[in-house]
C-alpha cells in the first residue's frame, strides 16, 4: 500500500492505520534514509496502542522497550542499528529471548546494518519510506 | 569514605575509586574500556572486543582497577542501574551486586542522569565553589537531552526534554551527511570555528513553544535538505557546521534561560558529553553572565563530560551520606529508570 504525507502529523496517521494490522510476533523493518519519518511512524504505532510517554529516537540507546497493555500484545521494541560497525554487534542485546516472546512487536530502523545471512531477524512486514521534499514523504507498507 | 564505582549504561565500560578525604574528593582510579587494550589484559584470549560488550571488558577491568580480593579498602559499591540499555546496565549491576554481596559492603544504585549531574561536584569541591539550591540543569548527551530542576540532593523535577532525538545525537548525524566521521561533536565543533554561524538559517525547532522541551529531529533533515539543495556545501563544511551548531546552541541556551526566569534558581549546572562543546559552555556562560550576574555557572572538567564512573561515584557517595542503600538481593537494572522526585 502506497501513502504520501505532507506532515508528521499525517506520518503518525497511517501509523495509526497500519498499527491495526500488527500481531504479536511481528517484525516490522523501517527502511529510509536519515530524517524521512521513521522514529514519527513509531512514536503513531505506539500513540494508536495507547503509549502515552515520550517515544524517543533508539540511535543511541539502540533498543528502546515500551510496555503496553493491549490484550496480545505485551510489548513494543524500538531498536535501530544505525550505530552499528559490525552485524556481530546485535548478539550483545541478547535478543532470543525476546524474540521466543510471541506478545512482542519489534520495529526496526536500520534493520540491514544488525542483519546478515545467518540473522534471526526475518521481517515480517516491510516498510519503505522516500523523501520527496522538505515536507512531502512516500511511504511504502508491505 | 572509598567508593568503588560501575558504570555500563551504553558503550562504555567504566570504573572508578574515589576518596573523600577531609571534604575533599580524590579520584584515585578512573578507568574506561574503550582507553584499554582489554584484549592485552586477557591474554590474546579474545581477539577483539566489539562496542558493548560489556561482559568481556567487566573482569579484565575490575583486576585493572588494583581492588583487593576480599574488597577490605572499599566503604561502598555504586553502579549505575538505569536508564540505559538493559543487556549492558545489567552487567555492572550483577558484578555490583555479586561484590556488595561477597563483601558485605552496602550496595548504591545511582541513576545514569544523576551521575551526570554530579560529574560537575568533583571539581566544585575542589574549588570549594559548590552549586547552590535550587539548580537548573542542562543535560546533553548523546542518548539525552533533558532539563531538570535540582531543589536539593537527591531532589529532582523534570521541566523538559527532547521529543525525538538528542542534541548529541543530531551532531553525529550530521557529521554523518557531511562525511565527517563519529563521534560527531568534537569534528563538528572544530570545523565550525573556520564557518559563519549566520551563513545559514536553519529552524530553531521547539523556539517559543512555551514549555520547555526540545526537538532536534527537523534541525537534521533541514540540514539534509539543504545539503541536497546546496551540494557544494558537502566540501564547504565549515558554514554548515558553524550554522547547525549555532541553531543546536540557540535552542539549548534559550530554553535554559527561560527555566531559570520560570524557577529561579541560584545556580545553573550544565553536563553531558555535549558539554564538551566550547560554543555552548561560553554562549550560555556569557548570557547567565549578563542576564543572571548571580546565578554561578559550572559545568564537568572535559575529561567528566563523557560516560565515566567517577561521577556515578561521586553521586554515590553524596547517596551514601544521606543513607541510600540498595538490597544486593532486589536491586534489577530499569532500562526507564526515572530520576525520584
Amino acid at each position: 500500500m502506497l501513502y504520501s504525507s505532507t506532515s508528521q502529523q499525517q506520518t503518525k496517521e497511517i501509523a495509526h492505520t497500519f498499527a491495526k494490522t500488527l500481531v504479536g510476533g511481528d517484525i516490522v523493518f523501517l527502511d529510509g534514509d536519515l530524517g524521512a519519518g521513521k522514529t514519527t511512524f513509531t512514536q503513531g504505532v505506539l500513540e494508536s496502542f495507547g503509549y502515552t510517554e515520550p517515544v524517543r529516537s533508539p540511535t543511541f540507546s539502540i533498543m528502546n522497550i515500551y510496555p503496553i497493555n493491549r490484550g496480545l500484545i505485551s510489548k513494543v521494541i524500538h531498536l535501530d542499528f544505525y550505530r552499528f560497525n559490525s552485524p556481530d554487534e546485535i548478539r550483545t542485546l541478547g535478543l532470543e529471548d525476546f524474540l521466543e516472546d510471541p506478545k512482542i512487536i519489534f520495529l526496526i530502523e536500520w534493520p540491514e546494518k544488525g542483519t546478515g545471512d545467518m540473522s534471526s531477524l526475518v521481517p515480517t512486514k516491510t516498510i519503505h519510506f522516500r523523501t520527496i521534499s522538505e515536507n512531502e514523504r512516500e511511504i511504502n507498507i508491505n | 569514605m572509598r567508593i568503588l564505582a560501575i558504570e555500563s549504561s551504553c558503550d562504555e565500560t567504566a570504573f572508578a575509586i574515589i576518596c573523600e578525604q577531609d571534604g575533599k574528593i580524590v579520584v584515585e582510579k578512573n578507568l574506561l574500556a574503550t582507553q584499554i587494550e582489554i584484549h592485552k589484559l586477557y591474554g590474546g584470549v579474545v581477539p577483539e572486543v566489539a562496542a558493548r560488550e560489556h561482559v568481556s571488558a567487566i573482569f579484565p577491568m575490575l583486576m585493572e582497577s588494583g581492588v583487593s580480593r576480599d574488597g577490605h579498602e572499599i566503604d561502598a559499591i555504586a553502579v549505575t542501574a538505569g536508564p540505559g540499555l538493559v543487556p549492558a546496565l545489567r552487567i555492572g549491576v550483577e558484578l555490583a551486586k555479586t561484590l556488595a554481596w561477597i563483601w558485605k559492603k552496602p550496595l548504591i544504585a545511582v541513576n545514569h542522569l544523576e551521575g551526570h549531574i554530579y560529574s560537575v561536584w568533583h571539581h566544585a569541591i575542589m574549588t570549594t565553589k559548590e552549586p547552590m539550591f535550587p539548580s537548573v540543569c542542562l543535560l546533553v548527551s548523546g542518548g539525552h537531552t533533558e532539563l531538570l530542576l535540582m531543589r536539593d540532593h537527591g531532589d529532582y523535577q523534570m521541566l523538559g526534554m527532547t521529543r525525538d532525538d538528542a542534541a548529541g545525537e543530531a551532531f553525529d548525524k550530521v557529521a554523518n551527511l557531511l562525511g565527517l566521521g563519529y563521534p560527531g561533536g568534537p569534528i563538528i565543533s572544530k570545523t565550525a570555528l573556520a564557518g559563519d554561524p549566520n551563513a545559514i538559517t536553519f529552524p530553531r525547532p521547539m523556539h517559543g513553544s512555551g514549555d520547555l522541551d526540545f526537538s532536534f529531529s527537523g534541525l537534521k533533515t533541514a540540514v539534509r535538505v539543504h545539503l541536497e539543495a546546496n551540494p557544494i556545501d558537502r566540501v564547504n563544511t565549515a558554514n554548515v557546521c558553524a550554522s547547525f551548531q549555532q541553531a543546536v546552541v540557540d535552542s539549548l541556551v534559550d530554553k535554559t534561560l527561560t527555566a531559570v526566569l520560570q524557577h529561579h534558581p541560584r545556580s545553573v549546572i550544565l553536563s553531558g558529553g555535549v558539554s564538551a562543546n566550547q560554543a555552548l559552555r561560553s554562549i550560555l556562560h556569557d548570557k547567565l553572565e549578563k542576564q543572571f550576574p548571580d546565578i554561578t555557572f559550572h559545568a564537568p572538567d572535559l575529561a567528566l563530560t563523557g560516560d565515566n564512573a567517577v561521577m556515578i561515584a561521586v553521586a554515590g557517595l553524596f547517596q551514601a551520606k544521606r543513607n541510600q542503600f540498595v538490597d544486593p538481593l532486589a536491586l534489577v537494572a530499569d532500562p526507564n529508570m526515572r530520576l525520584a522526585s
